[in-house]
């Protein structure tokens, strides 16, 4: 065994050298380059090719794939991409999409034949996609003509195009006639993908970066920078140096890192919305807080806003229920104003000492940083003034996972955790429905709360925008009141770039959209 | 770094060893500083609850990241803490996990390697296979998975810690009670049907005290390192409590690396001179224990 | 002599397959698998999405079935392929990594080799003036410090405010590879990966060189009139750098560790951000096979150390 790792060590180093030697020397040095981390931070998915298995890092998969339909820049609306019209039929069944035209990478015509295999595709659970519970309403894709694509659903999905959004097409002519378990552990998505959008892949350096060059005959013209490269970082601080050294043009920034860039001329910060609410989640398998006065004590007993101005610099939306959307949120709701009298009264109402009044209770969370950490230090001092002792807990994702997925209620009594909730307000109902209990959905604190279940229902069902957000304000209210979680704040994200790019648009939105960037127009000053 | 004054050579009667290995140690100046050095932080640490009016927890999100001042000697952290108690309590805290493990490490590594020596060439082959297989397990690897199993916490990077030094000593005391198995009055010994623990105790300990001594010394100082570098990869003793590892962690984020230096500058300098003096004076007993340190 | 070897050997090879073993417990009883390092908390997905790849990827079975299954294959020199990223081969992928990381490794190595045993054998020869005191010091201050907090100051004091190397990584993306961009991207973590390497064998080679200049046959060589350089060059370095070289050898596994730290810090594309970056997702093809090559090779380079040990020294019985 050692004899083969030494002569494979060999091997190596002399591949190695090789390989780096004869690497295709880029094109010539009079070109325009684009480097950023694309996939730092919560919206990216480094390392991450195969566009159906991907949970996040859409931003960069969409700048060389392309889906059917995609979200505008502020995530309002879904309008379209390869396809220029969606029309739907009466009963909401029938999904019809009119193609625009576009080439693929290498050359061929996108047809509807590409459309029909790739949904296709998506919706095999052979192929490893993630998608494929997501799309077992779609009973059938017709494809009439070259330019047409229909697809009719066993029942009416309102979610449907905002699936969609996330879907990539790909490439019949290339991989209809293949197994699709065989291409789920392909390294084609990594070496020679093809797709439609602006830019064409060129190389892969393991962990290190991706390069993308400009694709010609891009149906909108082609890009004005020649080339695109998304660089690895173990951690948003590595991004932050390498941006300050002017090694890379753009990233996700912590908070905190966010604010060294004040005031610097050379940078433009970008600040949005993360569409994610966090949120203090009280276990509903746990006796602790089966009293409705145990869980409204939690909420007066912290200063939310307090919290927001000194550690998030004010650049947190405080949330009363799960959403912040001005038109989801009705007037008059119980702003659970911070009084740590009233908290200890409603305490000793429910008999806090009897129930969990001398135990110290795990706090269990994935947030790994020191902002998070100063969040729940202080939230920790907070309810210890009125009688609660928690314990904060900073897991990694696949141990929280495991925790939260199984049915050891004691180790997870309480929970500091994100949701999304939006562009779309459904987002929530994996986490707030009991059908959605582990298992089957994300719905992690086994939530079983009649009222709230009947509202999210009526609300989804409901394809009228004006009547559904009327609806969605009646779910609100319903969390206001039941706390179902401690609803916290949003928190709002951000982006720098250096001065010298042009035409530049990212958003932090979640899981990186996809949403309309253009990147076709991004440009850089020399 | 024996700055030896040979004052004491002509007119002396002959001092037995242990009054020797002292006065050697009393010489070495580094040694001495090193003492000096400690003395103070260990004293300030142990009482500071005594004399200094903050709590290392006490959150104030008014006061938030302060420079030193009248109010915060050394500041003020992230939600408000005061530093300088919360560099007192850390120390606890990293000298008593630093400690705790060295403790554990010590008999652990002593026992393995002394009954290696002395029990046979079975006994021996297995447990340096045991040795060996601790030291090629891959720290990263185990790091990582003891950490998440055993979770954050003061006994698991004990546990964590422990688990990583034994094997060196282990290595250490078996080459020098190997030496020690062919001697006659082991054999005698034996022969006498003297058993394991006697062996141990009696004539394995003994011998091999000035490296237990020695080890020791220098494990706290590793210890104190260890714990960081474990907080600094997020596991180690997470927060609120305070420990000089995750002080430093904060230095991760760029915002505090610039803009509020004396959160990580402290500890980091707290830690350093405690270490630099741990090896101070561990040297200075490696040389004490050498009879042959201050010949020229 | 061969006896000795091929018993090692054989030793090695069980000892590896402990390594297994124990690595596979470990990684099960780990709480959360691969496919829950995929779901991210905040998207609103669900479990029964993945239990389809749950079981393809065989993680149903009976833990003593997974363990087989992966020997037999691993044996085959198949070791499966990544979770993590999307299906590629584990085995490319490792070796991939195995290269920078002993050029790192190496190179740090070599750095304190060199400055170590130099500032060493200044430090003894001249023992007690102001050089010795200021580089015994300097050598404390190496060995105190902290690997990662040395490893942020660096990057940050001489990248960030010096602008004097690159900011991580291997080599500048999308540039054709060339000698000079891979030294300048190599040297800032070489240099503070060596610090405290540095510092150790700077005070084992003092302590060592002291204990033979005042060996017998040095005397013996100065009564003879060799001049000074040589007496050290030719007769006392040899002999004290022996257990230097033994010391080198076994903390070549303490040095694999430091690199995590700088690798973490500087992005650099090695065995030890491959592996932290697995764990954290549990990509278990990855991890065991990381874990065989790097057990292998740490038990090689034990085997190889005592070897030459042995061979050098005719007073070393090979028992």
């Amino acid at each position: 065994m050692q004899r083969r790792c030494f002569g494979r060590l060999i091997m190596a180093g002399i591949v190695l050298a090789a390989s780096a030697l004869t690497i295709v020397p880029a094109m010539a040095q009079a070109n325009k380059t684009i480097t950023g981390g694309f996939d730092v931070g919560p919206g990216g998915f480094p390392g991450n090719f195969h566009p159906l298995q991907a949970t996040a890092g859409f931003t960069w998969l969409s700048t060389y794939y392309e889906p059917l339909v995609i979200y505008n820049q502020d995530l309002s609306e879904i309008v379209g991409a390869l396809s220029s019209d969606v029309s739907v039929s009466e009963d909401s069944l029938r999904y019809t999409f009119k193609l625009v035209d576009a080439k693929w990478h290498d050359g061929e015509d996108f047809t509807s034949a590409d459309v029909k295999f790739s949904l296709e595709f998506a919706k095999n659970p052979a192929s490893g996609s993630l998608f494929a519970a997501r799309l077992a309403d779609i009973a059938s894709v017709e494809t009439p003509d070259e330019k047409t694509a229909i697809v009719t659903l066993a029942k009416p999905n309102p979610a449907f195009l905002a699936i969609l959004t996330q879907i990539m097409m790909l490439p019949e002519h290339l991989l209809g006639a293949k197994d699709p378990a065989e291409l789920a552990n392909s390294d084609w998505w990594s070496t020679e993908p093809v797709g439609t959008g602006p830019f064409k892949f060129v190389r892969y350096v393991s962990d290190q970066y991706v390069e993308l060059a400009a694709f010609d005959d891009y149906r909108n013209g082609r890009p004005k920078v020649d080339r695109l490269i998304n660089r690895y970082f173990a951690n948003a601080a590595a991004a932050v140096a390498a941006l300050k050294a002017g090694e890379i043009q753009f990233t996700y920034v912590e908070p905190d890192d966010a604010k060294t860039f004040e005031g610097n001329n050379d940078f433009r910060v970008i600040e949005g919305d993360s569409y994610v609410i966090n949120y203090i989640g009280f276990n509903h398998k746990v006796d602790l807080w089966k009293d409705l006065r145990v869980r409204q004590a939690v909420m007066h007993a912290i200063d939310r806003k307090q919290i927001i101005e000194s550690l998030y610099g004010g650049a947190a939306k405080l949330a009363s229920c799960g959403y912040v959307a001005p038109q989801i949120v009705p007037e008059g709701l119980n702003d659970y104003a911070y009084d740590p009298e009233k908290a200890k009264a409603l305490l000793a109402e429910a008999g806090w000492d009897q129930i969990g009044g001398g135990q110290t209770i795990p706090w269990l969370t994935y947030y790994n940083s020191p902002q998070v950490g100063n969040v729940m230090a202080a939230i920790q001092a907070m309810l210890a003034q009125v009688g609660i002792n928690v314990s904060p807990r900073a897991v990694d994702v696949p141990t929280y996972n495991g925790i939260v997925q199984s049915s050891d209620f004691d180790q997870f009594p309480l929970v500091y955790a994100g949701a999304q909730n939006g562009p779309n307000p459904a987002s929530l109902n994996v986490n707030l429905n009991p059908a959605q209990i582990p298992p089957a959905g994300n719905n992690i604190m086994r939530i079983d709360m009649p009222e709230l279940t009947e509202a999210i229902e009526k609300a989804m069902a409901e394809t009228d925008t004006a009547k559904a957000n009327a609806l969605w304000q009646k779910v609100c209210s319903v969390m206001n009141e039941q706390l179902p979680w401690g609803s916290m704040w949003v928190a709002s994200r951000y982006g720098v770039t250096s001065a010298k790019l042009k035409d530049f648009f990212w958003t932090p939105a979640p899981a990186g959209g996809p949403y309309q960037a253009y990147p076709e127009k991004w440009d850089i000053a020399p | 770094m024996a700055a030896v004054e040979n004052t004491l050579a002509s007119s002396e009667r002959p001092r037995g060893p242990a009054r020797r290995a002292v006065h050697r140690f009393l010489i070495n100046r580094a040694a001495v500083a090193g003492v000096a050095i400690l003395i103070p932080i260990v004293a300030a640490i142990l009482s500071y609850h005594l004399w200094w009016p903050y709590a290392p927890n006490d959150i104030d999100l008014v006061a938030m990241n302060k420079g030193p001042s009248a109010a915060h000697w050394l500041g003020s952290d992230g939600v408000g803490r005061d530093v300088m108690a919360r560099l007192l309590q850390g120390g606890r805290i990293s000298l008593l996990v630093a400690v705790s493990s060295m403790m554990i490490a010590t008999v652990v590594g002593f026992v393995i390697g002394a009954v290696s020596a002395f029990g046979g060439r079975f006994v021996d082959g297995m447990s340096m296979r045991l040795v060996d297989l601790a030291m090629t397990l891959p720290p990263v690897i185990f790091l990582l998975v003891l950490a998440s199993i055993a979770g954050t916490g003061i006994v698991p990077t004990i546990i964590v810690i422990s688990l990583l030094s034994w094997p060196v000593l282990a290595r250490m005391v078996r080459a020098r009670l190997l030496e020690l198995r062919e001697r006659d009055f082991v054999v005698a010994a034996r022969g006498m049907g003297a058993g394991m623990p006697h062996l141990l105790l009696r004539h394995g300990l003994p011998n091999c005290i000035d490296i237990l001594v020695v080890f020791a010394t220098l494990q706290v100082a590793d210890g104190i390192l260890l714990e960081a570098g474990l907080s600094f990869l997020g596991m180690g003793i997470p927060p609120p409590e305070a420990s000089w590892g995750n002080m430093l962690n904060s230095a991760r984020s760029t915002l505090v690396l610039e803009s509020y230096p004396w959160q990580w500058m402290v500890p980091g300098a707290a830690m350093f001179l405690t270490v630099l003096a741990i090896n101070f004076v561990g040297d200075g007993l490696r040389d004490a224990f050498n009879p042959r340190a201050d010949l020229k | 002599m061969w006896q000795y070897i091929i018993r090692r050997v054989a030793v090695g090879l069980l000892m590896l397959l402990a390594l297994t073993v124990l690595i596979f417990l470990l990684l099960r009883l780990t709480p959360g698998d691969p496919i829950d390092a995929y779901i991210n908390p905040q998207v609103p997905m669900s479990a029964s999405d993945l239990e389809a790849l749950r079981v393809r990827l065989g993680l149903d079975q009976p833990l003593p079935v997974q363990y087989l299954a992966w020997l037999r294959a691993a044996l085959e020199g198949d070791f499966g392929y990544s979770i993590q990223r999307g299906g590629t081969p584990v085995l490319p992928l490792v070796l991939d990594r195995i290269g920078p990381t002993i050029l790192l490794m190496f190179s740090g190595l070599a750095i304190a080799i060199v400055v170590g045993i130099g500032t060493g054998i200044l430090s003894a020869v001249r023992r007690n003036t102001t050089t010795d005191v200021s580089l015994s010091v300097l050598s404390f201050i190496g060995v105190s410090s902290p690997a990662f907090l040395t490893a942020l100051l660096g990057l940050y004091g001489f990248s960030v405010m010096l602008d004097w190397a690159p900011s991580g990584g291997m080599l500048t993306p999308g540039e054709p590879f060339s000698i000079g961009d891979l030294l300048s991207h190599l040297i800032l973590p070489a240099c503070l990966l060596s610090i405290a390497h540095s510092a150790m064998i700077m005070r084992y080679m003092r302590a060592s060189l002291l204990e033979v200049l005042s060996q017998d046959y040095v005397r013996t060589a100065r009564a003879k009139g060799v001049r000074e350089f040589w007496v050290i060059v030719k007769h006392a370095v040899r002999n004290a750098l022996l257990p230097v070289i033994t010391l080198i050898g076994s903390t070549i596994g303490i040095a694999i560790g430091g690199a995590i730290f700088i690798e973490s810090v500087f992005n650099w594309p090695g065995m030890g951000l491959l592996m932290v970056n697995a764990v954290t997702r549990r990509d278990y093809p990855v991890i065991m096979c990381a874990t065989l090559l790097t057990g292998a090779c740490v038990i090689l380079v034990n085997l190889l150390t005592d070897i030459i040990y042995a061979a050098v020294d005719p007073r070393i019985k090979v028992s």
